[in-house]
């Protein structure tokens, strides 16, 4: 696999994992900080966003129509962007989840096979 | 403190992105915070924790987020919702943008609800602008409303409608509720211009006071002078518009020329009516009443009779005298006016005839069609309020107010209702010139008809009130679910179990509606059908007839000229090619001939009781071999029967049964007292007895559905008269056609033939009328059908998507595809069979408006209930059939989505 590709899975496993962590808290979605703090502490640190990244990630899948931010402040903080995933957001995943699982599928059986994925 | 804002801006100044948005400018400020907060949390010190915030931001080319910032709705930070504030006109066209990119994302919903809208509003305007032209628009005469036309009854001979008797009319003129009352009859005039082809001419002779009664002067001449009586023995006509522009090059000098009419001396025209106007139907001569109304017999009904109330008098005060005058006439003359009585309908009414009943049907169908289209796009919106429903809780929580949200929807109904009106518009215009080009029989004052655009807007306005009630339910639901709520359930929210019961409701109610429809369209169907199979007494297959009119000349001798000239006619007519055999008769089946009094020689006195009255018809011999008639007993006419041999009559088996009883009328005699009775022929000069030399089945002579009445025939060579039918019959009707043309070309050129049609044409046209309501009730009736059944279907899709995960899960479960399926369409089943019975239920209750339209056909009548249920719930089926089959190939894994 050259290094474009690994980039083009490692965008799309960006998406995918933004979509899950706004389908987890769907009523009041996270802020931006918070998303790429979740997503290198999970992966524990395998994924990290820069800042660009991030937000152009977050911004491309807004223009979607995935997600959707809103300002909102709270008594005592400062103002931040929450993100929400939208209905279609919520197909993509699921249809992201099961192209993945199956794609996870296919390489459990590749490597029974013998072959080196 | 660090003021991370301007970090942010001072390092996408120096990167060259000195334009990036505000919002994401303070977005990123948040987040570096959020990281400095962070480190500071785990015992970071502050220079340290400054720098990993620094170094974050160093890192970060800026390039590729400023232009996909640049896109972004919000990019000024300060608006706490995302809301742009934008002027209500901006807003306005979004939102019509928004609108149309939901229709292109749903393009068959839209098309469907836009057709639905528009047949409904179609058919519905084009109807209503017919129904307005005919019947709701006053006639054309000076206070219409005070007119009223005067019929004849005889309830006990179940004569429901007949003519007036002239003496009958004298008395009835005198009443004091009517102002006046004008009478006329219907003598067949042939005019004969020297240079001219002979011409037919639908005429009128009629007492001088009709134009003045009512209110129409002629544009050309003075018109019939007013003189104390009604008639006058000098020779005057008026002519129509049409037939002046036809036959006299609309000569503006015609006023005071004549007219040549093959009856005798010219009239000299008086005047020229304006054009449209050939009252009472399509007559285009009127000629002045020559003789006295007063020296007739009240026993003679062949005269029609209007007259004009009394201002401040209505028809059932004028009734109600016309009722007492006619039974202080059955008692002072009982044996020509006993059991009759006489009525008044409106002049209207009285135009429109089966019209007027047939149009309320059909305005009942449209009500029906376009409720059921209503109905429909209602259910389809309610189908897509769940799914849109979800859509708006989203909006909602997005911080879109509720004002904004009904507004979206509010432009998508309107959207929708726009094209709905746009093709309605269409719809009307064709229909309506659809109806106006291809009516197959003449409404009287269809012509008129023109789109209506008030009736338009009226239905315009039914069909978008629909649209925009129903496209609001979405937004009305969020406005009434916690937001959060609506999200969470997600699809299986109680709105959307509320909106599947009322949308089944909906979907009953259509159902119940087109069987209400169909029940009715069937009823005609049968009603027509009943018509045409209705015995008449002949076999109409093959024979083809056609009328003329001989030049009538004085004296006896005169009708032995004519009575020659048409063996003459029949004996080259049977000679020529394709002709079978032929025959003459003054009155064909489904004509009435005269009623006239008679007596039985030995048995029954000649009297004018009206008790003892048959109808008297002339027929040749050849007329009844070549109708396929039944001879019962005796024989028919033949050669021998001539007018210088014993006078002989056939009479129907009705006569026979009811004056004759067991005796065996063949051999007896029957004498006619009828005098004065127009140009009858000579034999009826006297109460010359007529020997009996057979019986015949009965050949219907009165309007099918009226009750056989006893019928006289005479043979044409003793009872001739001037205008005459013949009847031929062969195997092919265009060489017949040849034929008599051949006939009256060899032996008598200068006569004019009528029109020549097939005898089954001729019964077709008598029930022209029903079928006509027949077609287009049954169009209606089948678009209702098919609305309903498209709801069905819509209503099935939208459940069977709605429940996939359910029926996944069934599957999973061990359910099978092929169950599923039939899960899917028992439901659409029972669906249908609710709406069915609820429909043959309301179509009993309703049926009553269909009497005056029916012939021998009962609004209960179970076939007609049967028919339109079984083609209901078949269309249903086929309706199921589609989200059966997605039912049944649901894939389990469809049940762990969402």
């Amino acid at each position: 696999m050259g290094r474009t590709s690994i980039d083009e899975a490692k965008k799309g496993s960006a998406e995918i994992l933004i979509l899950a962590l706004l389908d987890e808290r769907e009523a009041t979605g996270r802020h931006g900080y918070e998303i790429g703090q979740l997503i290198e502490t999970r992966t524990n640190g395998t994924l990290r966003f820069t800042l660009t990244s991030l937000y152009s990630t977050l911004y491309r899948l807004e223009d979607r129509g995935w997600i959707r931010g809103r300002w909102v402040e709270k008594a005592g903080t400062r103002r931040r962007r929450y993100y929400r995933i939208t209905d279609l957001g919520r197909r993509m995943l699921a249809a992201q989840r099961e192209e993945w699982s199956r794609f996870f599928v296919a390489l459990d059986q590749a490597a029974s096979l013998g072959i080196k994925a | 403190m660090t003021n991370w804002h301007q970090l942010v801006e001072d390092h996408a100044k120096r990167t060259g992105q000195a334009d990036l948005p505000s919002a994401t400018v303070a977005e990123l400020a948040a987040h570096l915070e959020d990281l400095y907060a962070a480190a500071r949390a785990d015992g970071t010190s502050d220079a340290d924790a400054r720098q990993l915030a620094l170094d974050a931001l160093a890192e970060a080319p800026l390039a590729d987020l400023a232009r996909r910032a640049r896109r972004r709705p919000d990019s000024r930070p300060g608006a706490t919702a995302p809301e742009p504030a934008s002027s209500l006109w901006t807003g306005l066209v979004g939102e019509f943008r928004h609108a149309l990119r939901q229709m292109k994302r749903a393009p068959s919903f839209a098309a469907i609800a836009v057709v639905t809208l528009g047949l409904g509003a179609g058919a519905a305007t084009a109807i209503f602008s017919i129904v307005d032209a005919v019947l709701l628009r006053p006639l054309p005469f000076h206070e219409p409303d005070r007119l009223v036309t005067i019929w004849d009854a005889n309830p006990e001979r179940s004569l429901p409608r007949e003519r007036i008797s002239p003496v009958n009319f004298m008395d009835y003129r005198t009443i004091a509720a009517f102002d006046d009352a004008a009478a006329w009859w219907r003598p067949e005039v042939n005019l004969a211009e020297p240079d001219k082809d002979p011409v037919r001419v639908d005429t009128i002779e009629t007492s001088a006071n009709l134009f003045h009664m009512l209110g129409v002067s002629p544009q050309l001449g003075s018109g019939f002078p007013i003189e104390d009586t009604l008639h006058n023995r000098e020779r005057m006509a008026i002519i129509s518009d049409r037939f002046w522009r036809q036959q006299y090059d609309a000569d503006p000098a015609i006023v005071g020329k004549t007219i040549n009419a093959m009856d005798g001396p010219p009239y000299t025209i008086v005047g020229v009516m304006p054009p449209g106007f050939h009252f009472p139907d399509e007559v285009d001569l009127w000629l002045r009443l020559q003789w006295d109304l007063t020296r007739h017999s009240r026993a003679a009904h062949f005269m029609e009779g209007v007259a004009r109330l009394k201002r401040g008098v209505d028809a059932d005060a004028a009734a109600r005298e016309l009722s007492a005058l006619t039974s202080r006439l059955a008692t002072d003359y009982a044996a020509t006016n006993a059991g009759w009585t006489a009525h008044l309908t409106p002049l209207l009414d009285d135009m429109l005839g089966y019209y007027r009943p047939a149009l309320i049907v059909l305005m009942g169908a449209v009500a029906v069609l376009l409720l059921t289209a209503c109905i429909n796009v209602a259910s389809l919106l309610l189908a897509r309020a769940g799914a849109r429903g979800r859509e708006m809780a989203i909006r909602a929580a997005l911080g879109a107010s509720r004002g904004r949200l009904v507004r979206q929807m509010l432009v998508e109904s309107l959207l929708l209702a726009a094209g709905g009106t746009l093709a309605g518009a269409i719809g009307a215009m064709a229909i309506l010139n659809i109806a106006l080009a291809s009516m197959p029989v003449a409404i009287p004052r269809m012509a008129n008809a023109g789109l209506d655009v008030r009736l338009l807007a009226f239905a315009a306005l039914v069909t978008a009130g629909t649209a925009i009630l129903f496209g609001l339910v979405p937004a009305l639901i969020v406005s009434r679910t916690r937001a959060a709520e609506a999200l969470k359930e997600s699809g299986r929210s109680s709105t959307s179990a509320r909106s599947r019961v009322w949308n089944r409701a909906l979907v009953v109610a259509e159902v119940a509606l087109a069987s209400m429809a169909l029940v009715a369209s069937a009823l005609l169907v049968q009603s027509v059908a009943r018509m045409m199979e209705s015995p008449i007494g002949i076999v109409p297959d093959g024979v083809v007839t056609t009328d003329l009119q001989m030049e009538v000349r004085a004296g006896v001798e005169g009708w032995n000229v004519i009575e020659q000239q048409y063996a003459n006619l029949l004996e080259s007519l049977r000679r020529q090619p394709g002709v079978e055999s032929a025959g003459l008769t003054n009155a064909l089946p489904l004509t009435i001939g005269w009623r006239l009094a008679f007596g039985i020689v030995g048995r029954i006195a000649p009297s004018h009781d009206e008790q003892v009255q048959a109808m008297f018809v002339s027929a040749g011999d050849g007329y009844f071999e070549t109708m396929g008639a039944r001879l019962v007993a005796g024989r028919l006419f033949d050669a021998r029967d001539r007018h210088d041999t014993e006078p002989v009559m056939i009479i129907n088996e009705t006569m026979a049964r009811r004056f004759f009883g067991d005796s065996d009328p063949i051999g007896q005699q029957i004498s006619s007292l009828a005098r004065q009775v127009g140009p009858l022929g000579r034999n009826l000069a006297g109460p010359v007895p007529h020997r009996v030399i057979g019986i015949i089945a009965d050949i219907q002579q009165a309007p099918i559905g009226q009750a056989a009445e006893p019928v006289v025939y005479h043979t044409t060579r003793q009872f001739p008269f001037a205008a005459m039918a013949i009847a031929m019959r062969g195997p092919d009707a265009s060489r017949l056609a040849d034929a008599v043309r051949a006939a009256v070309k060899e032996t008598n050129p200068t006569l004019a033939l009528g029109d020549i049609e097939t005898m089954e044409a001729r019964l077709k046209d008598a029930a022209a009328e029903p079928r006509l309501l027949m077609f287009v009730l049954t169009a209606f009736a089948i678009l209702t059908g098919l609305l309903a059944a498209l709801g069905v279907y819509g209503l099935l899709a939208w459940v069977v998507n709605e429940r996939r995960r359910e029926l996944a899960i069934r599957l999973a479960l061990g359910a099978k595809p092929a169950g599923l399926a039939r899960l899917v369409t028992g439901q659409g089943l029972v669906l249908s069979i609710a709406g069915v019975a609820i429909g043959l239920v309301a179509a009993q209750a309703l049926g009553g408006v269909l009497d005056d339209v029916l012939f021998q056909t009962r609004t209960s009548d179970p076939g007609a209930a049967f028919t339109a249920g079984a083609l209901l719930v078949t269309a249903a089926l086929a309706a199921c059939a589609a989200p059966a089959i997605r039912a049944a190939r649901v894939e389990p894994s469809e049940g762990l989505r969402d």
